[in-house]
């Protein structure tokens, strides 16, 4: 990535400047840039795909869905592009991969499920095991959490020498 | 929690999740289009982060077009050395999420790095240092765009 992008990216990792009225002034002023540059660039990288959303995340727990859970399915390899695409539209599901399966673990499709009950949350797996046409899941209940924090990408430190 | 979210909130809520304006007057565009002031709409924002329903505004990068190479990995470990497993992992920055879940195995992180050789470096010392066996490498194989954010308040 060219060098003011990066210089950008570390910029917008400052997420207290998202709670001003102001954000990409902000940005500017970090930058010593026009915030004409901050928002065209931001925008480039948006189109690019390197930022592929721009907003707002929730912690689902307080945002009323209180039951929440990572769901692995066993598909068919066949089938599993077309079960993931169909389970990924599924508006409860906010993440959809597909992994290789391991020893004593055969499932391959791994989808994160937000509901506003138990009740809410067993009717759209039952939704979701309909679209993947498979029946064979395991519910991986989170029990505890040891971490969760926001990856950081070139961390100041790592900076090329060519300036 | 829930109850503490009310109409409007719910309504930023759901304009925010998808498209956050990039224009100089981000929050006074996302009241005009709500019929409030841009303040109201900050005001209401820093409101839902410190309640944490929001836990973060601003953009979310690809890790791959990043030039980033990510993982979810999984391991069991039994019940007594959690807690010091758990913060062996913890220790690495690259280490993002990290879970005990129901069932076998149980303890399951995810990993972004620079290159598949620096993940592979980190799951190589969470087993030298853990020692409680194997750290199953579970890279996608596909990521699934997601249509819409979660819709609050229906």
């Amino acid at each position: 990535m060219e060098k003011r992008n990066i210089e950008l990216v570390r910029a917008l990792q400052n997420e207290e400047i998202f709670l001003t009225e102001r954000p990409f002034h902000e940005a500017a002023t970090l930058l010593g840039w026009t915030v004409e540059e901050v928002l065209q660039r931001v925008r480039g990288l948006k189109e690019a795909g390197v930022i592929r959303r721009f907003g707002a995340a929730l912690t689902p727990r307080n945002a009323g869905f209180k039951s929440n859970s990572m769901i692995a399915w066993d598909v068919p390899d066949l089938r599993a592009e077309e079960a993931g695409s169909l389970m990924s539209e599924h508006p409860r599901v906010s993440h959809c991969y597909i992994r290789p399966r391991f020893e004593g673990f055969p499932f391959n499709i791994y989808t994160m499920v937000h509901g506003n009950s138990p009740e809410d949350l067993a009717r759209i797996v039952d939704e979701l095991a309909a679209l993947a046409a498979s029946s064979s899941y395991r519910a991986l209940h989170s029990l505890r959490e040891f971490k969760k924090s926001s990856p950081v990408y070139y961390p100041k430190a790592l900076e090329p020498q060519d300036t | 929690m829930h109850t503490s979210i009310d109409g409007l909130d719910a309504l930023i809520l759901n304009r925010m999740q998808g498209d956050f304006p990039i224009s100089e007057d981000p929050y006074a565009q996302i009241g005009a289009a709500l019929g409030v002031s841009g303040q109201e709409v900050l005001l209401r924002v820093r409101g839902l982060v410190e309640r944490g329903v929001v836990r973060k505004v601003g953009p979310f990068f690809d890790a791959k077009k990043m030039q980033y190479v990510s993982t979810l990995c999984a391991l069991h470990v039994p019940e007594e050395r959690l807690e010091e497993v758990a913060a062996l992992i913890n220790a690495y920055p690259e280490v993002t999420h990290n879970y005990l879940r129901a069932g076998v195995p149980n303890l399951w992180f995810t990993v972004i790095a620079e290159s598949t050789g620096a993940i592979q470096e980190i799951i190589r010392e969470i087993e030298e240092k853990g020692g409680v066996g194997p750290v199953r490498d579970l890279p996608a194989k596909k990521m699934f765009k997601v249509k819409v954010d979660l819709k609050v308040g229906e």
